[in-house]
């Protein structure tokens, strides 16, 4: 290195200038770390193992929608598309590009001690908070939609008439967009609350796959043993909770919720909409109180 | 130079459970390069970290380039460039990437990031190793690139915490002297924080020394390293008989070690100093004594630490 070193000395004089163009201040800056973080979410300007599970998790989930339409239209309307119940099985999926990709994007930076170099410029620690959730919302956002969307194009796509198609089933966009924007909320505050809180990127994962997979056993534990109401037991279980969410949703049933009608929408639209803004306010309290 | 300081504090502190980080701290820093000196724990870094907005003080108030750290953080934050002691450098990043990156943080658009980041990178020596990940950089590429986040945004003021850290000799002298002809020739205001004092005194105008998150002092380098009073005589022979010699012709002179020091009488008068030359040359060849060196010692900054003790 040492004869790099002695070349560069003699040449520095011709870099260094100061700077009068414009500056973008606040907004500038937000946007360059939420695009950033979007990015990182998809892997994205990372090493290429960084892309796999988000690929991965596109892929997959958006298989069995694919096989759906396709069978449908091979069956000229036959098979029924069930959107509750497909995406349903898709959960599981997110949680996974959740725990992989959530700590990339906030761990990371606590890990590399970013925070420092952050804070000193033109990121408050709330604006910061913001940004990151912003984009890891967004992200998880269109992975959950894509089954769905895919489902909606296809099923108008597929019809004899797509236009007359459209007039009929047309308005269940609005379910589509409920159903990814909710769960996408529920996932992202847990996601962002737990990953902020830990440096250490396999931590952050292992405890957003715990967050889900631990109140399955308790609620499975309380419904079978305890006999607790199996709606009410559902409520803590956020995966079942969504699935559940996802089936009244698309007005589609299961024996389940046949026996035992589940409670009204709109404590799962709390439900999930509450989880996204406590977990916003704890990204919020612990990036002002970080010790940097 | 102007009159506005560039720092200035007053009554400044900042209080943890157990531990007095800075203790009501008074101190007026002012254009130039200023060094930040004290032990491990003195409160350098909490001092740093107050300035820069990152921790709040107890009490107290302070003044960045003039504006309020209570009220006019955004102004501060846009004018400040910080150097942290730290590592934090993502190992799969580039240089150029983790630059650029920043400098849209600081609010600068895209092409200009881009193009400022470059200009950095060479100003400060990295060339063609700035599109490779910063694992695999040595520590003083690495303290390079941090140097180069600091200045990207285009400070006023560089605030630097220990930027030699884990470099060598050789090392540490190149990022001293980009330091010092990045605050010279672009009228940069420094503050660079160390635990090594010589270096320090290489470069610095000023100096601010803490102890125990006490201010000790804070001078201007001059004086603190101007001559001072003492004669150092190095003689090859008997020390302590030669310093007698000197105090029978009535010159104040004590051994140590194979010194003499003598105390050079303060005088307007230049003459009277002569005087004391010609005594020491004069008591050399009557004892038939080798003179090896005869030096006014000047002062340096291990005074201070041993003056504060």
């Amino acid at each position: 290195m040492s004869d790099i070193v002695a070349g560069s000395s003699t040449i520095h004089d011709l870099g260094y200038r100061r700077y009068t163009g414009p500056r973008v201040g606040e907004s500038g800056a937000w946007s360059a770390l939420f695009v950033q973080s979007l990015r990182a979410m998809f892997g994205l300007g990372r090493p290429m193992k960084s892309k796999v599970i988000p690929l991965l998790v596109v892929v997959v989930s958006t298989l069995p929608a694919l096989a759906v339409i396709t069978a449908a239209g091979a069956s000229k309307g036959q098979v029924p598309v069930r959107y509750g119940q497909i995406i349903g099985g898709q959960l599981l999926l997110f949680v996974l590009f959740l725990a992989a990709q959530v700590p990339e994007v906030l761990s990371r930076d606590q890990q590399h001690r970013l925070l420092p170099l952050l804070f000193t410029r033109d990121v408050t620690p709330v604006s910061y908070a913001l940004a990151k959730y912003t984009a890891i919302f967004t992200a998880v956002f269109m992975v959950a939609l894509a089954p769905l969307l895919m489902l909606y194009v296809g099923e108008i796509g597929i019809a004899a008439d797509p236009a007359k198609a459209f007039s009929t089933m047309g308005a269940r966009i609005w379910p589509v967009l409920a159903q990814s924007t909710l769960s996408a909320l529920a996932m992202t505050g847990i996601g962002a609350a737990l990953s902020s809180w830990t440096p250490r990127r396999a931590y952050a994962t292992a405890a957003i796959f715990g967050s889900f997979l631990l109140p399955a056993a308790i609620s499975s534990g309380l419904r079978d043993l305890a006999g607790v109401n199996r709606n009410v037991a559902d409520l803590i279980d956020p995966i079942q909770a969504m699935r559940t969410m996802a089936l009244i949703f698309f007005a589609e049933t299961n024996r389940g919720m046949e026996l035992n009608p589940p409670p009204h929408i709109l404590v799962y639209v709390a439900l999930t909409a509450g989880l996204g803004a406590v977990g916003l306010g704890v990204l919020a309290f612990r990036m002002r109180r970080i010790r940097t | 130079m102007s009159t506005t300081p560039v720092i200035e504090t007053e009554g400044l502190s900042r209080h943890y459970k157990a531990v007095i980080a800075l203790d009501a701290l008074t101190v007026r820093i002012d254009a130039g390069i200023t060094g930040l000196v004290g032990a491990n724990g003195a409160g350098k870094s909490t001092l740093i970290k107050i300035l820069l907005g990152l921790v709040e003080p107890t009490t107290g108030t302070a003044q960045v380039l003039g504006r309020s750290i209570k009220t006019d953080h955004t102004d501060i934050r846009r004018l400040v460039g910080y150097m942290p002691e730290h590592d934090c450098l993502p190992p799969d990043m580039s240089a150029t990437e983790f630059v650029t990156w920043l400098a849209r943080c600081s609010g600068f658009p895209q092409s200009a990031a881009r193009e400022r980041a470059a200009e950095v990178l060479r100003h400060v020596g990295l060339f063609e190793e700035r599109y490779r990940p910063m694992g695999g950089y040595s520590t003083g590429m690495a303290q390079r690139v941090k140097l180069a986040q600091a200045l990207v945004h285009d400070p006023e003021l560089l605030i630097l915490d220990e930027p030699t850290n884990g470099l060598d000799p050789a090392g540490r002298d190149e990022m001293l002297g980009l330091i010092e002809r990045t605050g010279r020739d672009f009228g940069i205001s420094v503050l660079v924080s160390s635990h090594l004092l010589g270096e320090l005194e290489r470069i610095c105008d000023g100096v601010v020394l803490l102890e125990n998150g006490r201010l000790v002092r804070a001078e201007r380098l001059g004086v603190l390293t101007g001559v001072t009073s003492t004669l150092v005589v190095e003689i090859d022979g008997d020390a302590v008989l030669f310093a007698e010699a000197l105090s029978a012709r009535g010159i104040a002179a004590t051994a140590e070690r194979q010194h003499v020091l003598v105390t050079l009488p303060s005088a307007d008068d230049v003459s009277v100093e002569r005087a004391t030359f010609d005594a020491v040359r004069d008591v050399a060849v009557l004892r038939e004594a080798s003179l090896l060196r005869m030096e006014r010692r000047r002062g340096h900054l291990e005074d201070l630490f041993s003056v504060s003790t």
